[in-house]
């Protein structure tokens, strides 16, 4: 599988664009597909729009990641059982 | 609320355990390393054609597996499993007094075989058999019931079967020292290399390494089915070699043992390497360099195996056996990992509330681990031609480049853990991209 082919995670993965930002649902991808997907999403936007994130988890091997990329998230309110966070590049 | 590295850390259903777990025991496991090098130089002489008995070869052997490969797993399972399984850790109390009775226990049953003394040897034993049969039942308490990554699941509780397996034999070899007599020596000796090296010790490995390595080259999930007949080979191998020491058909089963077994290599590394090839980031550094050694190492220590059942005339045959099984792949494997995940749970477990929170690039130190990956393979790399040579000369200067290469990699955790608790660490940067 190629992380960035047809099959890789990102495109595994549901995407739309809505007034907030591009939308990310990873969930039921298997690890560490989510953390790629994500990843993925981000590295290719180029300027200040952010990335909403639905997630079945918290997660956490995901924050070193965006950190390191000048990113970081923030946790919005969200239904029980998903976790839903905005990326967004860090000023 | 926003998140940084390590700000989901405080919420109550964070899966992660505090900083200080890990840690301890990657902290415990670094000092250990340094250690078992200097025991290793205390007595060259024996090194090269080194057999088992009581004494410093046997204190540094064992000081790598139970203080830096046990030490090591215990740690980052504890961290690692609960993300992969989806369930908390039972008890944040439980790995803290695991570690305090492990870490003693180490430290007098490496000191009971190098001095020697059986008494204190059985005593530490004692010690470290009930840390790791605690460790056990967390282990087996988290997988009970785990949810998601099941190719790693089944690794851990084919590694749990094997720690059973290694407690038992060591319980049985231990009590020998100090008069009591339990399996026979032999068998008992076989399932102990066998289930601790190949078993307990490389099932974990293999198992997390699903998770890690993708990880590290950001690339999708390997192949469940193809991991799963991996991990089938993997355990029939190890069955195989019992029955080998059991008594039955000893050389054709053990054959076979070796050639299940590196099927099982086989495929484990093609999946690796498919993860690699196919991740989204390709710089991996010589945290990587390591593993990609041991692995190779893997597979040659199965080729060294080989030549011990094929009774192949030479006589350093099982030295160097061991060189490659413990040294050559565990030992290069976790210092591969160890370097790289230290920094990166550095970064997750930093004290939330920064605007700018540290990355693991800005907490590691490049020089150390420069300087220890130099002297680690070089260190290995002297002890084989010891070994070749029947020469304790060089096995001692191979000791001296190991005890350099492993202060080396205190002085990067006691780096990390110090640049951990510096404000505004991330500020800017201090070194170049994590290795």
């Amino acid at each position: 599988m190629n992380a960035r082919g047809a099959d890789g995670p990102l495109a595994q993965a549901r995407r739309w664009v809505e007034a907030d930002g591009v939308h990310i649902d990873v969930r039921g991808l298997q690890p560490p597909g989510p953390l790629v997907a994500i990843l993925e999403l981000v590295e290719s936007i180029r300027d200040a729009t952010p990335v909403i994130v639905h997630h079945e988890r918290d997660p956490q091997l995901l924050y070193p990641e965006l950190a390191e990329i000048g990113w970081r998230a923030v946790r919005l309110d969200a239904e029980a059982g998903e976790v839903r966070l905005r990326l967004e590049r860090v000023p | 609320m926003r998140l940084a590295a390590g700000a989901f850390i405080g919420g109550a259903a964070s899966r992660l355990l505090p900083a200080s777990i890990p840690f301890r025991f990657f902290g415990a496991a670094v000092v250990y390393h340094l250690l078992a090098w200097i025991a290793l130089g205390a007595d060259p002489q024996r090194v090269p054609r080194f057999a088992g008995g009581l004494g410093w070869p046997l204190a540094a052997l064992h000081l790598v597996t139970l203080g830096v490969l046990a030490m090591t797993a215990i740690g980052a399972s504890l961290q690692l499993l609960p993300v992969a399984t989806r369930q908390p850790v039972l008890s944040k109390r439980w790995p803290a007094a695991i570690w305090w009775l492990y870490t003693p226990g180490v430290a007098a049953v490496a000191l009971g075989m190098g001095i020697p003394a059986p008494r204190l040897l059985a005593g530490g034993a004692v010690a470290v058999v009930a840390a790791l049969a605690a460790y056990a039942l967390l282990l087996a308490r988290n997988l009970i019931g785990a949810r998601g990554m099941p190719v790693v699941i089944a690794h851990g509780w084919a590694a749990l079967a094997s720690l059973i397996v290694v407690l038992a034999s060591a319980s049985s070899l231990a009590a020998a020292y100090v008069g009591f007599q339990g399996l026979a020596r032999g068998m008992a000796l076989a399932w102990h290399v066998t289930f601790a090296a190949y078993g307990f010790m490389g099932l974990l490995v293999l198992g997390l390494s699903y998770i890690l390595v993708p990880m590290f080259a950001l690339s999708g999930a390997p192949n469940e089915r193809r991991a799963r007949v991996s991990l089938s080979l993997a355990v029939a191998a190890l069955l195989l070699s019992a029955s080998a020491a059991s008594g039955a058909a000893p050389e054709p089963l053990r054959i076979a043992a070796i050639g299940t077994g590196a099927g099982a290599v086989a495929l484990h590394w093609w999946l690796m390497s498919i993860a690699l090839k196919t991740g989204m980031r390709r710089e991996l550094g010589r945290s990587l360099a390591l593993v990609r050694i041991a692995w190779f190492m893997l597979s040659a220590s199965l080729v060294a195996a080989l030549g011990i059942v094929l009774a192949a005339p030479f006589d350093g045959i099982g030295a160097l056996f061991g060189l490659l099984l413990i040294g050559g792949w565990l030992l290069t494997f976790l210092l591969g990992i160890l370097q790289r995940i230290v920094p990166f749970l550095a970064s997750m477990h930093t004290a939330p509330g920064r605007r700018k929170p540290p990355t693991p690039s800005s907490l590691t130190a490049e020089r150390p681990l420069s300087i220890h990956f130099g002297c680690h393979l070089a260190a290995l790399a002297f002890l084989a031609v010891a070994i070749l040579a029947d020469s304790p000369w060089i096995a001692f200067a191979g000791a001296v480049l190991g005890t350099t290469g492993a202060l080396a990699f205190v002085t990067f955790f006691a780096i990390v853990v110090r640049r951990m608790s510096i404000p505004g660490v991330n500020g800017k940067r201090r070194e170049a991209p994590a290795s």
